[in-house]
């Protein structure tokens, strides 16, 4: 079945009002959830994960894919406005996001996320309407060195990115990784820092970890700002992105959008790298780099584009080769089976109206993320009107919810507790927390990867550098460190001197 | 006439009198908790709901279910020996992982002593897969080009100390061959992995399938007693002259001391829930078996299972 064949079939199916409705049930629900902190949409989709077995397969999947790239739309909401990513891919969206809102134009910045999210959507669908096939076999060439290299570089990058000092943001770098290798190895069979308690086996929870981080340490920074909003108070300017903001945008929503799919494909990861990623070619490309971290608008169009076009792109693995990229794509993997639908590279073939209904359902799903969020944006800059009194309490419930709705144990609330002092502890000594949650995310994969690579390898070292795509990356991590070491150095050694 | 009236009216109550109170809390009163240690959303815990919706209503209260995930399925286990009444109205998915990780590493409770064994439940089909266009066609090349490559064939599966990982190791033992395993973190990497061409091969459940039947990998073996019932071309292990069955089953269970009478109750409840249908339906699904054992012989083989565990542990786990 040619594309056009199989675009034509989707439209048919797609376009059914039981599908339509469903589509924007999940889109909305995808967006409320995506907006709350602490509920993700991998709770959101195991929860409603038993409503889809009455329903048919293809209108099941729309509504459960509607509700994951639906919450990434959300996810910046709460980013920009409080200062509180819902999830990891929209940690990045913080930094800039926030300063915006705080300078009053939290309506720009809601705007352009949203509009660079519909952008980047929108090209996913595409590119997975005519591409697919290729693409995931292409994907699937990256081996352990490959993903070594990548991940390399994603930790250099974040680290010569912070906004603090370089030895500050390699350290929380470092605390990430310590704190991303609890549990047992999977390599060795091995207990590491575990306590011997049981609810470590398994490592500690990414949730727990960025709402008590972000989530919690935000309500005590508050509090001891003295329940006083004089930045936001009435400053609240227009709701719609400047002619300014659009000229600015433009090219971070394309580079944003071709960067996020391209590391969507990969299993792992993908996602949070993406946005971490095109924040830092935004940063690098910048003629006035001392902007971001203050409000630049590029520092949102970049990555709210990138983790759209990466959720587009994670459903090209499930779907021609029955491999789910991330553990919210393995939820809608199970859904698939219970259908009765094998997913594999059968899935087009045997499963066509589904295939080519979800994918047209998504880029429709787009459309309606659109049409609900521009005009919900002057209503969530309301949200900012509400007294700290009031809101903080109910982020804290919120969090709270989230972290026992993903783990249902209490000993991981009091987790996210001790995360938000440890939080707060940083960031009232000048640590970004940014590195920390890339070094969670991404330690522990470098490490199975590096070792994978060697067991393979038996140790021999040079394995690293002998695929292109591997060698790409470590040689751009070299370049990038020396370029941020050097100069540090050279500052440090002319300052001796003085000090003698 | 009064008087005989009073006494048939005394002793009615002294014969119904404790009755009634008896009648109004047969087992089960009240809804039952079952611990499911896997996250919500898998395929343990579909099964789960399933099965826990059919068994509640031939019991005539709901069975509630509560994930737990954490240990590999081992922490829900753990926390139901530790705190939960004997009583029956608390009871959990039991796991191969539960009798084995306490060899592996320190646990908080003792498969022995620690739990009534309620009753099976299913098992799962096991295979190694390579990718079609491997010179590997059949389980004697493979154990061949192990053979004469030691070392050099590459295989992976989900974690080390896994049910794959350990019977790969008793596998390549009993063959007398020398493989390399590459650990990964689930099916969809072995998959990956294995289509990718970044490992020769992948002892995995049946997540290989959909690849198996568009043709992108080849089914070597499986490790069933029987051939399975989709692939019946394929050879079991026996078959192959390897005396090794592995499937995990699994089952359920509860805190020692339970009452024979309610376990009795409980099992029955879920005999006929994996004779439903719809739980048919599911095993042909996930290609699973039944595994129907009654609490004696659920107790018995679990006990047996933990010894087996341990040797296999000794023998092959790799160790800290």
């Amino acid at each position: 079945m040619s594309s056009v064949d199989g675009i034509l079939l989707g439209l048919k199916v797609a376009l059914l009002p039981t599908n339509l409705l469903y589509c924007f049930v999940g889109v909305f629900l995808g967006t409320l959830i995506g907006v709350l902190p602490g509920i993700g949409p991998a709770t959101a989709i195991a929860l409603l994960l038993p409503v889809t077995f009455g329903l048919p397969p293809a209108t099941g999947i729309i509504l459960l894919a509607g509700i994951y790239y639906g919450s990434m739309y959300g996810g910046s909401t709460t980013s920009i406005l409080v200062n509180i990513p819902g999830e990891a891919a929209s940690i990045v969206t913080c930094i800039d996001g926030h300063q915006m809102a705080r300078a009053g134009r939290a309506g720009p910045a809601l705007g352009i996320a949203a509009i660079g999210s519909f952008i980047a959507g929108t090209f996913g669908v595409i590119i997975l309407c005519f591409l697919s096939a290729p693409l995931a076999r292409a994907a699937l060439s990256f081996g352990a060195r490959e993903y070594f290299g990548l991940m390399v570089l994603g930790l250099v990058l974040v680290s010569c990115l912070s906004s603090g000092s370089l030895a500050k943001a390699a350290l929380t770098t470092a605390l990430g990784i310590v704190l991303g290798l609890m549990g047992v190895d999977t390599m060795s069979g091995a207990s590491r820092f575990t306590f011997d308690r049981p609810e470590f086996i398994d490592g500690i929870d990414v949730i727990t970890l960025v709402i008590g981080l972000f989530g919690v340490s935000e309500v005590l920074m508050n509090i001891e700002a003295n329940l006083k909003r004089s930045v936001l108070e009435g400053r609240i300017q227009s709701v719609l992105p400047t002619r300014e903001d659009w000229r600015r945008s433009r090219a971070p929503i394309a580079r944003g959008s071709v960067l996020g799919f391209c590391l969507g494909l990969l299993p792992g990861g993908g996602g949070v790298i993406a946005s971490f990623a095109a924040y830092a070619i935004e940063k690098r490309l910048s003629r006035t780099p001392e902007q971001f971290g203050k409000g630049a608008v590029e520092g949102v169009a970049g990555p709210e584009s990138a983790n759209n076009a990466a959720a587009s792109a994670a459903f090209i693995p499930l779907l021609t080769l029955g491999i789910p990229p991330n553990v919210i794509l393995g939820i809608l993997l199970g859904a698939l089976m219970i259908q009765g639908v094998a997913p594999g590279p059968l899935l087009m073939v045997n499963n066509a109206d589904l295939f080519w209904g979800v994918v047209i359902s998504m880029y429709i799903g787009n459309v309606m993320l659109l049409v609900l969020n521009l005009p919900l944006i002057g209503m969530w800059v309301q949200l900012l009107r509400i007294p700290y009194g009031i809101m903080f309490p109910m982020i804290l419930v919120f969090c709270v919810v989230g972290v026992y709705g993903t783990t249902s144990s209490t000993f991981h609330l009091y987790l996210a507790a001790g995360f938000g002092v440890l939080g707060y502890a940083l960031r009232k000594t000048g640590h970004d927390l940014t590195p920390l949650v890339l070094g969670f995310v991404l330690g522990p994969l470098m490490e199975v990867h590096l070792r994978r690579g060697l067991i393979a390898s038996d140790g021999d070292w040079s394995y690293f550098v002998t695929s292109p795509i591997a060698a790409i990356c470590l040689a751009a991590a070299a370049i990038l460190l020396w370029a941020t070491l050097v100069p540090a150095a050279k500052r440090w050694r002319q300052r001796l001197p003085v000090e003698d | 006439m009064r008087y005989v009236v009073r006494a048939v009216l005394v002793i009615a109550c002294l014969v119904l009198g404790p009755w009634p109170a008896l009648a109004a809390d047969p087992f089960p009163s009240r809804p039952i908790t079952l611990i499911v240690p896997w996250q919500a959303g898998g395929i343990p815990d579909l099964q789960l709901r399933l099965l826990a919706g059919i068994a509640g209503k031939h019991l005539g209260q709901p069975i509630v279910i509560e994930n737990k995930p954490g240990g590999v399925g081992t922490l829900g286990p753990a926390l139901v020996a530790a705190n939960a009444k004997p009583d029956g109205y608390t009871i959990t998915h039991i796991t191969t992982t539960v009798l084995r990780t306490p060899f592996l590493t320190k646990t908080t409770y003792d498969p022995k002593k620690d739990f009534t064994y309620i009753g099976g439940l299913a098992s799962f089909l096991f295979g190694v897969v390579v990718r079609s266009d491997s010179p590997i066609k059949t389980w004697q090349d493979f154990l061949a080009y192990a053979k004469d490559n030691p070392g050099k064939l590459t295989y992976t599966t989900f974690g080390v100390n896994s049910t794959l990982h350990l019977t790969m190791e008793r596998i390549s033992t009993a063959a007398g061959v020398k493989l390399k395993h590459i650990p990964s973190r689930g099916n969809a990497e072995n998959n990956a992995a294995v289509l990718g061409g970044h490992v020769m091969a992948s002892a995995d459940g049946s997540a290989w399938g959909p690849l198996v039947d568009s043709g992108d990998f080849r089914l070597l073996v499986t490790w069933g007693e029987q051939r399975s019932k989709r692939w019946p071309n394929v050879p079991t292990l026996k078959e192959t002259g390897l005396d090794i069955v592995e499937s995990t089953p699994f089952g359920l269970g509860g805190p020692a001391g339970m009452d024979p009478q309610v376990v009795e109750k409980i099992y029955d409840a879920f005999r006929k829930a994996l004779h439903d249908p719809e739980h048919e339906k599911f095993l042909a699904k996930f290609d699973m078996v039944r595994f129907e054992r009654g609490p004696a012989e659920y107790t018995k083989w679990s006990l047996e299972e933990i010894e087996r565990q341990r040797e296999l542990v000794n023998r092959f786990a790799e160790k800290k």
